[in-house]
Parts: structure tokens; sequence; C-alpha cells
């Protein structure tokens, strides 16, 4: 479903992603791991064609985002870190405006609409104004944008920053639902996080990028054989040194 | 292209959803009800002093179209000098700030959709004003008799000052991520446009090289001024549409500026 390539961004002198290349398949949710400034929002933004590659490419449900960039783009939904909501809309109009410029068929807008409302249960708020939602309504706004056109690709950064437990949980439930393709096509699902437990408890593979590079391409199984926790992994892969506590309580292989 | 009109019926929707469309049609239509009175007035004064003066080769020469429209439309296209910039301030400006820049630009849209559509989204509310305008030498025909050719030639002029008042507006708000920001680039780049002919009387750069000319040409007053007295050249119609072009194209740099960085 996706397929990198080569993925590089360059901002001037600096190297912000270095060549970056991984495959995705259908239906799978991969955690996109690291830390602050490493490189997982602009390898999104190549993804979703907000960007382009300084070098490499990459391939979304087989289209070229140079070769077909508007085929790429519509089989993809995506949720900035920020979610594209205009405030001064309502949530029903908004939501109609998106499925337009995504390319829903009019006689299918309606029924798009009304299934992006009821999987983020946004029901109740359908007529309220966008700019007086609570963060949460907005962030499951933002998420309903993303999947408002049914794209075969998710591409979500940081989907649940800033929500309170409750929400986190809807949001988390919400995304492995439409994984597994619980209520309409089976969606792929990349998302960007520096939650461990987000990704214990959504994602079936983790990508480790650090300092613009990708350092673990593995199951969440693999990584967590033996008793390992991600934690550790992950102050391993973006310091160099194993996180002391961890590794001392937990040597390789001991549980 | 195909999305043009989705892009421009969401501009115009979100300027009617907030009190600032209702602000300016009010202010507008206050402002150009205030100047056709104090026209109005003014032109009657003036017939009575000539009648006083019995001067009839001048009240001959007095007519409604020269002497009350065409001042009217002048001081309109000054009117929209402030407002089209209030319109257009945050037409891609408020795109960044609300982070809905990264929506138009993920979605199979190309950039001319965005910015046709943006552009077309803001001259449709200007258009809106310059229908207000006709209302007030449409009551002349009521009460009198002007030329028709001429009171739509300047309707014309008024409408094309306005639309590359808009592109203008665009441009500027296309290079900011400030509402307020967008406004002053926009004010100013207008300012310099109308205040281009007394530049080039100053005469000082060159009749040799016939910058001074060039400069004239590039005034919105000047092909407007034609457009009053009721001559319609292709070249002032292709000055209108030299402008929005390049504004357009400048604006579609912008936005796509991003991608390039």
């Amino acid at each position: 479903m996706i397929e990198a390539r080569a993925l590089t961004k360059r901002y001037g002198e600096v190297l912000a992603v270095d060549s970056v290349s991984f495959t995705v398949e259908r239906g799978e949710v991969v955690g996109f791991l690291g830390p602050n400034g490493a490189g997982k929002t602009t390898t999104m933004r190549m993804l979703t064609g907000f960007v382009p590659p300084t070098d490499g490419s990459a391939r979304i449900a087989g289209h070229d985002i140079f070769e077909e960039p508007l085929e790429a783009r519509r089989a993809v939904g995506y949720l900035p870190e920020t979610p594209p909501l205009y405030p001064e809309m309502t949530v029903t109009s908004y939501l109609r405006y998106v499925a337009k410029i995504k390319d829903v068929p009019r006689a299918k807008r309606k029924e798009a609409l009304e299934r992006a409302l009821e999987r983020c249960a946004l029901k109740d708020v359908r007529t309220r104004v966008i700019g007086t939602l609570s963060k949460g309504f907005r962030q499951r706004v933002g998420l309903a944008q993303a999947i408002v056109h049914d794209p075969p690709v998710l591409i979500l950064d940081e989907p649940t920053v800033g929500l309170d437990p409750v929400q986190i949980g809807e949001i988390r439930g919400l995304i492995r639902e439409l994984a597994s393709g619980g209520s309409g096509g089976q969606h792929t699902v990349i998302l960007s996080t520096h939650i461990m437990a987000e990704v214990s408890a959504i994602c079936r593979r983790v990508i480790l990028i650090n300092e613009g590079r990708k350092t673990v391409d593995a199951t969440l199984e693999e990584l967590t054989r033996g008793g390992r926790s991600l934690e550790s992994l992950f102050a391993r892969e973006t310091s160099g040194v194993e996180a002391t506590a961890t590794s001392a309580s937990a040597p390789e292989g001991a549980r | 292209m195909r999305h043009v009109g989705s892009v421009a019926g969401r501009e115009l929707r979100s300027l009617f959803v907030s009190p600032v469309a209702y602000g300016v049609l009010s202010l507008f239509s206050v402002l150009a009800g205030l100047f056709f009175i104090l026209g109005v007035a003014a032109f009657d004064t003036w017939v009575r002093q000539l009648m006083q003066f019995q001067a009839f080769d001048q009240l001959k020469d007095l007519n409604l179209n020269d002497h009350l429209i065409a001042n009217f439309y002048d001081t309109v296209s000054v009117v929209l000098l402030f407002l089209v910039p209030g319109i257009t301030m945050g037409i891609f400006a408020s795109e960044k700030t609300n982070g809905t820049q990264e929506l138009l630009l993920t979605s199979p849209l190309t950039i001319w959709d965005i910015v046709l559509g943006k552009f077309l989204g803001a001259a449709a509310f200007v258009t809106l004003l310059v229908a207000i305008v006709a209302a007030f030498p449409a009551l002349l025909f009521v009460y009198g008799d002007p030329e028709l050719g001429k009171t739509a030639s300047g309707l014309l002029g008024v409408l094309l000052v306005g639309w590359t008042y808009a592109a203008i507006g665009c441009f500027a708000s296309s290079i900011t991520r400030s509402q307020v920001v967008g406004f002053l680039i926009a004010f100013v780049l207008l300012l310099c446009l109308l205040l281009l002919p007394a530049i080039s009387d100053l005469g000082v750069m060159g009749d040799t090289v016939g910058l001074g000319a060039s400069l004239r040409w590039l005034a919105t007053g000047e092909h407007f001024q034609q457009l009053l007295k009721g001559l319609v050249d292709t070249s002032d119609l292709a000055y209108f549409a030299v402008m929005i072009g390049s504004m357009l194209l400048l604006t579609k740099a912008a936005v796509e500026s991003v991608r390039w960085r």
C-alpha cells in the first residue's frame, strides 16, 4: 500500500530525512516512533504530497507521488499535528467541503458524510461551529476529515496528543477499528507518536526514526521478545545507551 | 480545474458566516450612499449657479455622466482601495494559521484550483459591492436622462478596478501568515498604484527611456479614467487582464513555495 524508496528531505544545510525506505502492506498499522525533530512529520508530509522529497520517491496505493500526484493524494487521508479546521464553519459543512475537494462523487457525499460523523461519534455536534468545540471534538473532526473519502491509506501525525485519557482511548479504538476493516474498507495506517503505550496498544509494527534515519523496522512482537520494553529500545536507539534502570532489571532473555 | 468552484464557494460562504461580510456591505452601502447624495447636492448647486449667471454654454456642457456619475465612481474606487484589502487579508494568511493549508495541499487539488478559487470567491464579493454601486446611477435614470453606455462602461471600470484590487489583495495575503500584514501589504501596493501618475509626473526619471510613460501605464487610475469617459478600449481592458493575471501568477508561486522550501 505504501512504498517509500530512499525518501530524503534537505532543508538548506539541514538533512531532515536521510534516505528512509520502507513498505507497508494493506491493513497494517505502523507506529512511527522517534524523538521530537527526528523527521517523523517531514516523512509523513512527503508521503501525503505536502512537501516533495529532495531525493527518492514513494508510491501510495500504486500511485507514484511525482508521476500521479493527484491519484496518490486521493488515496490518502491525512491528519496533521494540528487538525486542519476552519473555525467559522459547522462540522457538517466542513466535512461536506472536504468530501468535495477529496473527489467524493456528488451522489455519495451524503453517505460519506454520515459515515464519517458516525465513526467519529460526531452526530451530536454536527450543526455546531467548529470554533466552539472542545479540543477532543476538534481532534475527532480532524480524524473525520481524514476518513471522509474512505481512503485506503491513513496517515496520522500524533493523533492523540493533548487529549484526556478517555478521549485517547476512543481515538485508539477508532484507529484499531479502521485498520481491522470492522465498518467499511480496510485501511492501512501510519501514525506517529512518542508515547510507547500507544504503540503497544494499536500498532503491529514499529518504525523508529532518529536524526532523519530509519534505525529500527520490526514487528512489535520481535521487539518485545524476551521481555524487553519499548522504552529501553527507544532510549537505546535515540541516545546510543540503553536506559540503565531497564537494562539492569531486565537483561536480555532474562524473562 | 475541477475544484475552482468548491474553493470559491467555501471562501464566499466563510465571508458570510463571519461578521466581516455584513460589516463591509453595510459600511460600503452607507459610504456609497453618502458620496452619492453629496454628489447630487454638488451637481444641483452647480446647475443653480450656472442658471443664475445665465452661463448657457457651460450649462449645455454640464451632464449627469461626466459631472456626477464619473465623480461618484471615482470616489467609490477610492473606498474600494480601503475595503478590498480588508476582504482579502485573510484569504491565504488564515489558511496558514488554521493549518488548513495542509488540507488543501494534500487534497487532489491543483495550485490553480486553490488560487483561482480563492480569487473568484473574493471577486464575487467585490461584484456584489459593485451591484450596490449600480443602484445609485440607476436612480438617476428614473429622474434624469444619463447616457446608458457611459454609465455602464464606468461601472465596468469600477468592477475591473475592484477585481484588480482583489487580485493584489490575494497576492499580499499569500506572502504572509498575518492578516494585519496581509492588509498592510495590499494597502501599500494599492497606494503605490494610485500614486504612480504623480510619480511619473515628476518627470525626474527620464522621458528619455520612457520610464515615466511606463509608470503611467501601470497606474490603475489611467485606465479607469478612460472607461469613465465611456471609452472601452482593448488596451485598457488588456491592462486589467494583465494586472489580474500577473498577480495570480505571483500568488500561485507564493502558495507553491511551501513545496520548494
